[in-house]
């Protein structure tokens, strides 16, 4: 301990003229000073040379400031950012640097948000970090600029490129966009279930095979082979064309191929957008609505032809004009009645009872004067205005001159299922009605009763005289050789 | 070489410099081939940035940069310098030369 103490003893002055000599030797470059705040490093000359180097290739703006807050120093980067040479700069005032807001020096440490005013008048988002130093006695800041613009259009991308990704998510199409070589770069969740394999990476026409759905448009696809369609997609717009994809998943779908430039900032385009919106439904609905509108007219004109045949047919056998009005409106009345059962049970057909107790309600089949026996039968819908045009014909009858006219008289109804079922015997039977001489027809309405039930029923109708009142029987087939849904025709000619 | 054997032979040396200034960077190449050629795996050296923390300067009493301590063996022996003597290294380190 006592050697090391006389060697510290004789060390100061063995050091004090080393130090001097390294110095005067040039083998130091920095000596350490007592300052005010600790030991503080001061360079020799040349010492900071690679910081130099440093300072002038780096990416940020770097300036010095004296106390006054006057620019001492700037680095080349300051230069190319604010668009002034080095000696415009040197000597001007800190605050002359920025438009609106100057930094402040941040007691975090952290970065400031600052504009730089730029030679040609434009202004540069920068952030601003900046210390207060003292160097050998006097009071410096040193400030760094770093170049915003880039961070924030990185920023901008990645949001348009967020809010581009979230449309393509959204969207109810499946939409891809090609590159110029028609590649997918991108595809929407919709498009990534449509296609047969991942899409993006993959050329349109390996994911998305294509056949024209009309044969004008099979000749617009023929044009171009697999790669130019791939190039025409890539390149060209194209409109609406009806297209369906060659994949059993997708059989009996139809789609509508639409595509569109992708154009870049320059208005160049470099690639395209290219949808493919499926529109199997609104084909089918179109196609139904165009069948019911086909239905429709010809319902339509149906009802005309026979208002038009029960019109010619009453003016022939109305002996005065108050006689026909009555006459046709009641058989208009009756078609009628017909046609809101039909509607009512959507063209499929209705009971025999239920048609009875509907037609025959203004006859008072309620009031038991009309009764009705037989098994249930149910009638197709072409069935439904004839008989009730028959049925509205005897009831008229019955109560002009049968026995409903009479205020004992009753019709009885019934009627039996013949030849499997396939044909049905149904008998009206008027009772308690005046006494009918022989051969009294009296300007019934045999004619229409005749020709609906053979020509509309294709059947027979066969109408007896009977002293005690009418028996009126009809036979005609149930079940129809045509279609059954087919409209009824005419009720007094064939459609 | 064990911790023991570094006691008794090694050669334990602290290396002040400042930053990357060029008498620093040559001082700690000068030491490095002097190290390597003397006194191979036989030493440790410890380089002290003072611009990173000037108050370290104080624990050896540091005045000029670079400067070479030898802590081990005793006594403590200091060099002001880049080294670049490498005899006179020699003889403030007390190496023999081989």
């Amino acid at each position: 301990m006592a050697a090391k103490d006389a060697i510290q003893a004789a060390r100061p002055r063995n050091e004090a003229e080393e130090t001097v000599e390294a110095i005067h030797r040039g083998s130091v470059d920095a000596v350490v000073v007592q300052g005010p705040t600790g030991p503080q490093i001061i360079m020799l000359q040349g010492a900071d040379a690679p910081y130099h180097v440093l300072v002038e290739r780096m990416s940020d703006g770097a300036l010095t400031l004296d106390a006054d807050g006057s620019i001492v120093y700037v680095n080349s980067r300051l230069c190319a950012l604010t668009g002034l040479g080095a000696q415009q700069l040197v000597g001007r005032s800190f605050a002359s640097l920025f438009a609106g807001e100057l930094p402040q020096q941040r007691t975090d440490d952290a970065q400031s948000d600052a504009q730089l005013r730029r030679a040609d008048g434009s202004d540069l988002p920068v952030s601003v970090w900046m210390r207060q130093m003292a160097m050998g006695g006097v009071v410096a800041t040193l400030v760094t600029l770093t170049d915003m613009s880039i961070v924030r259009r990185a920023e901008e991308v990645a949001t348009a490129e967020r809010f581009a990704r979230s449309i393509l998510e959204q969207a109810t199409d499946a939409v891809v966009v090609l590159a110029l070589d028609g590649r997918i770069t991108h595809a929407s969740w919709v498009a990534e279930q449509l296609a047969e394999r991942a899409p993006v990476g993959q050329l349109f026409s390996e994911v998305f095979p294509l056949d024209a759905q009309s044969a004008s448009q099979q000749g617009t696809l023929r044009r171009f082979s697999r790669e130019s369609l791939d190039q025409a997609l890539a390149t060209k717009p194209f409109h609406g064309v009806e297209v369906a994809l060659r994949d059993a998943r997708m059989s009996g779908r139809s789609f509508l191929l639409s595509g569109g430039p992708l154009v870049n900032d320059a208005k160049d385009a470099v690639g395209s957008i290219v949808t493919l919106t499926d529109i199997t439904e609104r084909k089918r609905a179109e196609e139904q609505q165009t069948m019911l509108v086909a239905e429709l007219n010809h319902r339509v004109k149906n009802i005309l032809a026979i208002v038009q045949s029960v019109a010619g047919q009453t003016l022939r056998t109305s002996p005065s004009l108050p006689a026909f009005n009555k006459a046709f409106s009641g058989r208009i009345q009756a078609v009628s009645i017909a046609h809101d059962i039909l509607t009512q049970t959507r063209w499929i057909g209705i009971g025999l009872n239920e048609l009875l107790t509907t037609v025959l309600a203004p006859y008072g089949v309620g009031e038991g004067r009309i009764t009705s026996d037989g098994p249930p039968v149910l009638l197709e819908a072409r069935l439904v205005l004839p008989l009730s045009m028959v049925l509205h014909e005897l009831a008229t009858n019955a109560s002009k001159y049968g026995a409903l006219s009479a205020p004992l008289g009753r019709v009885t109804i019934s009627w039996t299922l013949r030849d499997d079922r396939h044909k049905l015997e149904l008998v009206w039977l008027e009772r308690g009605g005046p006494m009918i001489e022989a051969g009294g027809a009296r300007g019934f309405g045999t004619t229409l009763i005749d020709r609906v039930v053979r020509f509309d029923l294709d059947g027979e109708a066969k109408l007896a005289f009977e002293p005690q009142g009418i028996r009126c029987t009809l036979i005609f087939a149930l079940t129809a050789e045509t279609t059954p849904e087919q409209l009824p025709g005419s009720a007094v000619q064939p459609d | 070489m064990t911790a023991a054997s570094m006691e008794r032979d090694g050669y334990n040396l602290r290396l002040y410099v400042a930053g990357q200034t060029p008498k620093s960077l040559a001082a700690l190449a000068n030491l490095k081939k002097l190290c390597e050629t003397h006194l191979p795996g036989r030493y440790t050296i410890e380089v002290i940035d003072l611009m990173k923390d000037p108050a370290l300067a104080q624990r050896d009493q540091i005045v000029a940069i670079p400067t070479l301590i030898r802590q081990l063996p005793e006594p403590l022996k200091r060099i002001i310098g880049d080294l670049s003597n490498a005899e006179k290294v020699l003889v403030g380190l007390d190496i023999a030369p081989s």
